[in-house]
């Protein structure tokens, strides 16, 4: 096991909004301030400046892979610029053993003139490879990116795909102590986005820390081992990924604990697991044990377990049922616990199943069970939205 | 923000940072290599001239320099000599390499704005792999210029080996420049057009389509001053006068055109503000995808 590590310890970003002073003349009097000591405190926010990261701190461990998900303008894209070195932070120390591979626009050194060849070994070496190391593995690299035929043409002649591709496959061939993927599991067609998402997670898997920041929430749940929400440069909430984009997706609900109701509140829900194999065959049925107690009588206006499956690919509800619906009766008093089974009718991918207590005359959820994530895995891969379980029998006539 | 709960950043010092520097170069060999190579062959595809280019500027500063020095003897009422088209086409081929530096070096940060936003790897190579580069065109240059030295009487003689000290002075006083003027260049977008009056007015004030000692007893000495006239006079005498760069040259008129002293003078310099260029750029370099 590799004895890398990334970690921010209390790290604070500056930006500037609108322009800084990018002439000598803006200069003079800016360096005349600063002599005499009326200088802006680089530790204090000016007039147009705004933290883009504040008070941020983790650590990547071997083993871990770190998600960090967010809106955009939160910060996630401005820490893996310090963390790969591109920016030093205003305050805050950040602590970085072995060497990084960042796949981070992962064509930015092309040069178009060049062919693919000339630029497999310059973008390589702008991505830290020895140039012995590049022509070792040139030949994986132009075969994993499915452009071997134009490999001597300049890159000027490439479609975006090619550029995408081309780029993605050499950054795909690093040889990291932390690897560092901002953005690029979008990279090209379907085919090529699996072949390229199947890399990295073979390389998540080597047992490297890994720091990943996506909006592919799906991606996210399936690669990483913990997550972080980032909200204006700060940490909102910290956890499994499962948790983390919940949080990101139903902002204040999310957690990892089971909610302290408040007094009066009749029910609590506790616990929300899967029973099964985490991994479920899309059609088949699978069940989810939920555990909570009745505190109080329950008002005929709650619905004390409303269940959800949310899509993570697309963050939409595909599916929203209740226990009164399901005609279950909960006991007076007491704890209690439900086997709810399901047949996950939907393409492989990652989706959240969501628990909570719902009263509709107040139209607000009461309380939430922690979520729990189940990942579908479809061996046919069926074209579509919905899985309708065909069967085809023939009969010789 | 509470002050006392921060951790500091690390205090930097000027050994430790020479130190990251040269570290950082030994391990961005290869992608010196690789940019050099980029530069190169991005100037020579597609290109009409093909190698000609290489030859083009020294050649248009020796047909300069040609008609200046028609135009002096014919004022003086002297002929022109072999010996001094020879000292003019012994300049012409490092004044073209330090002003292709300069042009190409200067704008090689701010022609890499992607890479240098996105990617990290230690910003230095950039300038550097220019002036590798522009190395590469002047050293066709100069292998022309040897071969036309011949039918101009300049033979090779013992004082030829002070060529192996004064270009790679002239490359570490030029890589200086372009280290500082390429990172001055990213903060303050002016500083192009500046080294664009100096480049043009530069050869002036430089003894290049002339020789310092033209100037006079008080003049020459004032040429002197810039770091870069004693390495092309150097040249010049070491080549085409043969004469020992340890040893004071006299002019026919009494006054001082050569002293050792101006050697170390240019070795100063040069060395000093490839030092002084090198932590500088090192320690805004973590800036740069800030104000690029």
């Amino acid at each position: 096991m590799t004895s890398a590590r990334a970690a921010f310890d209390r790290v604070w970003m500056k930006f500037h909004r609108g322009e800084t002073h990018d002439s000598l003349r803006d200069l003079i009097p800016a360096v005349a301030k600063k002599l005499v000591g009326k200088g802006p405190d680089p530790r204090q926010l000016d007039g147009g400046d705004f933290w883009a990261v504040r008070d941020l701190s983790f650590e990547v461990l071997p083993g871990q892979v770190l998600g960090i998900i967010g809106a955009y303008g939160s910060g996630k894209s401005t820490s893996l610029r310090i963390l790969t070195k591109i920016l030093e932070p205003t305050r805050g120390r950040v602590d970085i053993t072995g060497r990084v591979g960042a796949l981070i626009e992962v064509s930015a050194g092309f040069h178009g003139d060049l062919t693919g060849r000339e630029n497999v070994f310059l973008q390589g070496a702008i991505m830290g490879m020895r140039s012995k190391d590049i022509a070792r593995k040139f030949d994986e690299i132009v075969e994993f990116s499915g452009i071997s035929a134009f490999i001597d043409t300049p890159v000027k002649r490439y479609s975006s795909g090619m550029n995408a591709r081309l780029g993605f496959s050499i950054a795909a061939h690093l040889d990291p102590d932390v690897l560092v993927i901002d953005e690029v599991l979008a990279v090209g067609d379907f085919l090529f986005q699996e072949r390229a998402f199947g890399r990295i997670s073979h390389l998540a898997k080597t047992g490297i820390p890994v720091v990943i920041v996506s909006h592919q929430l799906d991606r996210i749940a399936e690669l990483c081992t913990d997550a972080i929400l980032l909200e204006k440069g700060n940490v909102a909430f910290r956890g499994t990924p499962a948790d983390a984009i919940s949080a990101y997706i139903q902002p204040r609900t999310a957690t990892t604990a089971p909610i302290e109701v408040e007094d009066g509140t009749p029910i609590r829900l506790s616990t929300v697991q899967l029973l099964d194999e985490e991994k479920v065959i899309s059609g088949e049925w699978y069940t989810v044990r939920i555990e909570g107690t009745v505190l109080h009588a329950l008002p005929e206006s709650l619905e004390p377990v409303l269940i959800r499956v949310r899509s993570l690919l697309t963050g939409r509800i595909l599916f929203a049922s209740g226990s009164q619906r399901m005609d279950v009766t909960f006991p007076k008093n007491g704890t209690f616990r439900i086997d709810l089974k399901m047949q996950a009718n939907v393409p492989a991918g990652s989706y959240m199943i969501e628990v909570c207590a719902y009263d509709s005359v107040a139209q607000k959820e009461i309380t939430r069970a922690p979520s729990v994530m189940i990942r579908v895995s479809d061996p046919n891969a069926f074209l579509g939205t919905v899985q309708f379980n065909p069967r085809m029998e023939i009969q010789a006539l | 923000m509470d002050d006392t709960r921060l951790p500091e950043l690390n205090r930097r010092t000027i050994l430790g940072d020479l130190r990251v520097i040269v570290s950082d170069f030994i391990n961005s060999k290869d992608l010196l290599v690789q940019l050099t190579l980029r530069d190169i062959r991005v100037r020579y595809k597609q290109a009409a001239l093909g190698f000609a280019w290489a030859l083009l500027l020294p050649v248009t500063i020796v047909l300069a320099g040609l008609a200046v020095r028609i135009a002096i003897a014919v004022a003086s009422g002297r002929e022109m000599n072999g010996h001094q088209l020879a000292g003019m086409a012994v300049k012409s081929v490092p004044w073209a390499f330090f002003v292709g530096c300069i042009g190409a070096g200067t704008s090689s940060l701010t022609g890499n704005i992607t890479l240098v936003t996105k990617v990290y790897f230690p910003r230095e190579v950039l300038p550097v792999a220019a002036c590798f580069a522009q190395s590469f065109d002047s050293l066709i240059g100069l292998c022309a210029v040897s071969v036309l030295l011949i039918p101009m009487g300049v033979t090779l003689a013992p004082t030829t080996a002070w060529i192996f000290l004064l270009l790679p002075l002239l490359w570490v006083y030029t890589l200086g420049t372009v280290i500082l003027l390429s990172c001055a260049n990213l903060f303050f977008r002016d500083v192009k057009y500046l080294v664009q009056v100096f480049l043009s007015f530069g050869i002036f004030f430089t003894p290049v389509l002339v020789d310092a000692a033209m100037f006079g007893a008080k003049g020459a000495p004032i040429l002197m001053l810039n770091p870069i006239s004693p390495i092309l006079e150097g040249l010049r005498l070491s080549v085409v006068e043969h004469h020992n760069l340890l040893e004071p040259m006299l002019a026919p008129k009494g006054f001082v055109v050569w002293h050792p002293w101006y050697l170390a003078y240019s070795a100063v310099w040069a060395v000093g503000l490839l030092l002084i260029a090198s932590v500088i750029f090192h320690r805004a370099e973590r800036r740069f995808a800030l104000f690029v």
